[in-house]
């Protein structure tokens, strides 16, 4: 017998007592102004910095008063000024250097300020190797806690075009970070050192 | 008869100040914790909910991993089943040979741990690169992590300092780790072993590192069934690193880590890091589903005892663990004994159990570790009866041969005396003698209790005595 049927056997034979899913459908806190409580978050807790985008306001012109030093932006959205382009990069290799990455985010999470991103790209590096991250977020995108952020999820994993074309997606919540030296908190360990969200 | 635990923890308890501080690290993050909890007016049903969704996946585990590795193929991973250390470690050289692989890099994972990853990795001439911090400086020190999550706590900044300088690693990435902080000079930084300074450092040396290595790896905090993906959490994104520079990704998951769905991934996404580290969530929560473009994507689903802890009527719940640390954080004793304390390789009330549940023999030492006050109890996110357990281990030390003998000949003492009123009674008029004998036949080192107490004084009446000539008012 394979090693994977011997685990299996085992675990069936040694079961007990066998125990039902419960109902997961008890009431989740939720905000009044969930768009608010998601900026005072990103803000505050997560570390990282927001701009609200007004109409008529040139998103190169914002990311540029943002990282007025950046040399090269990496980005394949079709609207953003970029140096590098992730999908044709020979490898992730090439991104390294990148000084800011800017990236189209999905569902955004008000209760801890996460922002869904999905692998829109063929090198995901993009989002932890630049020294400092975009993420472009839609208002209408935003929900309260992370129940409703899975709820969208699933909604997206239904429709046509899946999640995202390459099956990788990550909540981002600020900049990298530790404090993994005597609990001193660090921005910037080993991906992005600094986080700033447009909302759009 | 004093446990390795005792012994080693008296050692650590030798120095005050360093006992403090480990003490007050861990309980501000408990603290931190607290604040988190009564954020959330559905607190205490999340952990219910946890506890059930764990209940129930552990006690249908056969069907979702079967369901896992279904959708996992279906997305283009390659599943592998390993029913030990041995048989996981010859899989993951197996997957490295094909690649002609010298370098790893690694996110933190307990299970390579468990399964000696690293040294058989380095028996075969790879080269493994932590690529956690933390992890990265014991590595550099040739230390075991001394806690799940924050495992180099105990270690100084100037330790740090001393030895990324032996290292190289001040010379090689100083100047880089000084400019990305805007300070052209980097001596200042230097001499006062600037935790920002030494995190850069080494977030340089580590991104050489994620450039060169033909394979990443890491662990999974969750296995999704329903999408055949597994979840990493870091505060980092080191394991996001190892996974996007290197086109290969070896993920190594217990299989106990499987859960139902996304429905009960956002219940543990909102428990993990709030428990763990006191934080709303962690900064990276990765969902890896195929692999990349041109990139291969390896699963490997480890036993290693799991399925045998199912049996155990008493223990099986353990397997609800999903390794946040709060446990730790909490417990009075590991807080004042640290990580180095225990036989096992991970400490506190679950490495306790963990420890008993791998090997009695090696491990029944921790059980002395535990003051039963059942904070860990109270603050596991999926509800494990720690402390519990602990007693029912503690229970049957005696039947595995692991009693301690001067306790048991005590025990055997007080259960004639319990047992013979008379011998009781006259025992009781007798005790104030004790009063006055000297302290150096008293306070006899052979009873441990003495050794960080004083004798208690005997009144002169009992209570009984008092009571029958009606003196109790």
């Amino acid at each position: 017998m394979s090693t994977r049927e011997n685990i299996l056997n085992r675990l069936r034979q040694n079961v007990r007592e066998t125990y039902d899913m419960p109902d997961l459908s008890f009431e989740k806190t939720t905000y009044a102004d969930p768009i608010a409580e998601f900026i005072h978050q990103t803000t505050t807790t997560a570390g990282a910095k927001l701009i609200e985008v007004k109409p008529g306001d040139d998103l190169n012109e914002l990311i540029r008063q943002a990282y007025p030093d950046a040399h090269v932006i990496a980005s394949n959205l079709p609207n953003i000024k970029a140096d590098k382009n992730p999908d044709t990069v020979s490898c992730a290799q090439d991104l390294d250097g990148t000084d800011v990455g800017v990236v189209e985010g999905g569902v955004a999470c008000a209760e801890n300020a996460c922002v869904w991103v999905p692998m829109n790209m063929k090198q995901k590096a993009i989002l932890f190797i630049s020294e400092s991250l975009v993420i472009i977020v839609h208002r209408e995108n935003i929900v309260s806690n992370m129940h409703e952020a899975y709820e969208w999820l699933k909604a997206k994993d239904a429709s046509p075009e899946g999640t995202s074309l390459y099956g990788f997606g990550t909540f981002i919540s600020g900049p990298s970070k530790t404090a993994d030296i005597e609990q001193s908190l660090v921005y910037g360990a080993q991906a992005a050192k600094s986080l700033t969200v447009l909302l759009i | 008869m004093s446990t390795k635990h005792s012994k080693a923890a008296e050692k650590f308890l030798k120095d005050y100040d360093k006992v403090t501080r480990h003490d007050q690290t861990f309980w501000s993050v408990r603290a931190k914790r607290d604040v988190l909890a009564y954020e959330l007016k559905e607190w205490e049903q999340l952990r219910e909910a946890a506890s059930n969704i764990k209940k129930h996946t552990i006690t249908h585990l056969a069907d979702y991993l079967e369901e896992f590795e279904r959708n996992a193929t279906a997305n283009g991973a390659i599943v592998h089943w390993a029913k030990d250390a041995d048989e996981y470690n010859d899989i993951v050289m197996q997957i490295m040979q094909a690649h002609d692989v010298h370098k790893v890099v690694k996110g933190k994972s307990m299970l390579t741990e468990e399964c000696h990853l690293n040294s058989n990795l380095i028996k075969h001439g790879i080269d493994v690169v932590e690529t956690d911090l933390g992890e990265r400086i014991l590595q550099l020190m040739g230390l075991p992590p001394s806690h799940i999550i924050m495992p180099a706590i105990h270690i100084t900044r100037e330790q740090v300092k001393d030895n990324f300088a032996q290292q190289g690693i001040l010379e090689k990435n100083g100047k880089m780790g000084a400019e990305s902080m805007g300070v052209s000079d980097k001596t200042q930084l230097e001499a006062e072993a600037d935790p920002t300074y030494l995190t850069r450092c080494a977030r340089y040396h580590l991104r050489d590192n994620f450039m060169e290595a033909e394979c990443g790896m890491t662990g999974a905090n969750f296995a999704i069934a329903s999408t055949g993906e597994i979840v990493v959490c870091t505060n980092e994104g080191n394991a996001d690193m190892s996974t996007s520079v290197p086109l290969l990704h070896i993920a190594s998951v217990g299989i106990e880590k499987v859960i139902p769905n996304y429905d009960a991934m956002g219940v543990f996404q909102r428990l993990l890091a709030r428990h763990g580290t006191g934080q709303a969530t962690t900064v990276y929560t990765s969902h890896f589903r195929k692999p990349r473009p041109e990139g291969e994507f390896h699963i490997i689903l480890v036993d290693n005892g799991r399925s045998n802890f199912l049996a155990d009527p008493e223990h099986w719940q353990t397997l609800k663990c999903m390794r946040c640390g709060a446990c730790m954080n909490t417990c009075p004793v590991y807080r004042r004994s640290m990580g180095y304390s225990y036989t096992y390789f991970i400490p506190g009330p679950i490495g306790i159990n963990l420890g008993m549940l791998k090997d009695k023999d090696a491990n029944y030492h921790n059980c002395s570790a535990c003051s039963l006050c059942l904070s860990c109890e109270n603050v596991c996110p999926v509800q494990v009866d720690l402390g519990t357990q602990i007693y029912k281990w503690r229970q049957n030390l005696d039947s595995m041969g692991h009693a301690d003998p001067m306790k048991k000949a005590m025990s055997q003492g007080m259960k004639i005396l319990f047992q013979n009123p008379k011998l009781y009674t006259t025992a009781l008029k007798f005790a104030p003698l004790a009063n006055s004998l000297p302290s150096f036949l008293t306070g006899i080192k052979l009873n441990a209790w003495c050794k960080y107490h004083t004798m208690p004084h005997f009144a002169s009446k009992s209570f009984h005595e008092m009571w029958k000539k009606g003196e109790v008012k």
